[in-house]
């Protein structure tokens, strides 16, 4: 027992010639002797047993810091050659590099100093994320698609085979609008539009209600393409416009077709275009034709008189039924309504011509 | 350039008259070397840059792509002041809340009345759960806030480095 007490002395004594030592043990005095404390109670002896900062390395316990997961290897590496696209890319999606099985680069790089002069590849790279894809659409995901869908359709019907057939047997097209466009409502103003369009030969009109019909619409009516499009947007509601254009169309029709009393006051300036029948230039036919005929009777030659004027020229009507003069008056009104052109102008000749019986030398 | 003693046809005495007549040039400067969007060269070129960050403005939809992906955008299309500001907000938010561990941009993508979310994070700092907190929190918040649903398809990236594209 002495014996230990007097080697632990030396040792004190060994180490307290370090000034350093000696001053490391006077700081730290107070818990170190707490930590004697403690341990001498468990110890059994006389003294207790001074330990000295350094002199022996100190076991301290450590946690173990919690190892951090690593990220598994990305997806393409497993996925196999003969996969299904479709499972991988169900829907619309953004570029997810660890799910494409393809190697592809994006970005621009302008010398070695950039990414060490290499395009970017898929890996962290936003711009590949910026664009929507269409990897949810490949050939494979439309024939999914169609197939889902195929029990919703039916056949198209007998009998509309060609444009036209729709046309006529349904000759009133409505068009109306739907916008899309990112927002959290669906709504917008402009989808209130409604139109209805109609070929203005698909309705049953006679001359008269024709005419009024074209006047009343006014610039609706393209004469061109023989179209008649009504078009509105002063309801809050598509279906309220669609409904006010068919209201228009039928409102439009029916008041085409009467005849109000102030209509018959119609002159010839009004005339929405040139009538032989009701102008002057028939009386001016009707009296030469007349002229004419009186002076045949005097002087008979049998290739110069007008052979085709009946024996009695007093009925004015029966004269117009004939067919030179009628070939006559569709000749003038081309020339009136139709404009001077070779056409109307030779058919105008030729008209001519026959009427008054004129030899070709003559007539050239 | 005149001064005083031209003026005056005399030597003027020196005063502080005199010093107002230097003429000092007074037009603002054209600051050439200060841009929008473009970082300043450190001296050593230690400053790390992201591709986002390298590409100068004036190369946009030429080397770049939009951040924001929207309708409001296209000619005649409404709601431009809303959109934006939304778009404001939610970068905002979204560098808060994933504070110190956005590794890029937050590109905003709206389709309907879908916003779709896309930006990297770094995981250093962060752990798995942390982040699919952080996500349905970014997700729940601004469903609530913006009357839409707000999905967040964000990507992961183990360091800082991996997104570095160029240093100056």
């Amino acid at each position: 027992m002495a014996a230990l007490s007097r080697k632990r002395l030396t040792d004190i004594h060994k180490h307290l010639i370090n000034g350093r030592t000696a001053a490391f043990a006077r700081l730290f005095h107070s818990t170190r002797l707490n930590q004697q404390n403690e341990h001498s109670e468990q110890q059994e002896g006389e003294f207790r047993v001074f330990e000295i900062e350094g002199l022996k390395p100190v076991k301290t316990e450590r946690f173990a810091r919690r190892q951090k997961k690593k990220p598994p290897p990305p997806r393409f590496r497993s996925m196999a050659t003969d996969q299904d696209w479709t499972d991988v890319w169900p829907t619309a999606s953004t570029f997810k590099w660890s799910a494409v099985p393809f190697p592809v680069r994006q970005g621009f790089v302008e010398n070695s100093s950039e990414n060490e002069g290499v395009v970017p590849a898929k890996y962290a790279n936003l711009e590949l994320m910026k664009p929507p894809n269409f990897l949810h659409l490949t050939p494979a995901h439309v024939k999914k698609h169609c197939d889902a869908l195929k029990k919703f359709c039916t056949a198209w019907p007998e009998g509309l085979e060609t444009e036209e057939d729709c046309r006529h047997h349904f000759p009133v097209e409505s068009v109306t609008s739907d916008y899309v466009f990112a927002a959290p409502s669906l709504r917008d103003d402009r989808a209130r539009v409604a139109s209805i369009k109609l070929n203005l030969s698909d309705l049953e009109l006679d001359y008269h209600s024709r005419d009024k019909f074209i006047r009343l619409v006014g610039d609706r009516y393209n004469p061109d393409t023989d179209e008649v499009i009504f078009e509105s947007d002063r309801c809050p509601l598509k279906s309220q416009n669609l409904e006010y254009v068919n209201f228009l169309l039928t409102a439009v029709y029916f008041e085409s077709w009467k005849r109000e009393g102030w209509e018959d006051q119609k002159e010839l300036s009004d005339m929405e275009s040139y009538f032989w029948d009701i102008n002057a230039s028939r009386k001016n036919m009707v009296s030469l034709l007349r002229t004419i005929k009186e002076a045949d009777e005097k002087s008979p030659e049998a290739d110069k008189g007008l052979g085709y004027l009946p024996s009695d020229v007093a009925n004015e009507d029966a004269i117009c039924q004939l067919e030179e003069v009628q070939q006559y008056k569709v000749a003038v009104e081309e020339l009136f309504n139709e404009g001077e052109n070779i056409e109307t102008l030779n058919n105008y000749k030729a008209a001519v011509t026959k009427l008054l019986n004129l030899k070709s030398d003559a007539a050239v | 350039m005149w001064n005083i003693s031209q003026v005056l046809n005399r030597a003027a005495p020196l005063s502080s008259l005199n010093v107002a007549f230097r003429g000092l040039s007074t037009t603002a400067c054209l600051a050439k070397n200060k841009k929008s969007g473009v970082p300043k060269v450190t001296r050593f070129r230690t400053k790390p840059l992201t591709y986002e960050e390298a590409i100068p403005p004036s190369e946009m939809n030429v080397r770049k792509g939009w951040l924001s992906w929207n309708t409001s955008n296209l000619h005649g299309e409404k709601r431009i002041a809303e959109t934006t500001f939304e778009d404001l907000f939610i970068r905002k938010f979204v560098f808060g809340t994933w504070h110190n561990s956005l590794a890029s941009e937050v590109v905003i993508k709206r389709r309907h009345n879908m916003i779709t979310l896309v930006f990297l994070v770094n995981m250093d700092r962060m752990l798995a759960r942390q982040v699919y907190f952080l996500q349905g929190y970014t997700e729940e918040l601004l469903t609530h806030w913006l009357k839409g649903p707000v999905k967040v398809e964000l990507q992961t990236v183990n360091s800082r480095e991996d997104v570095i594209f160029k240093k100056i």
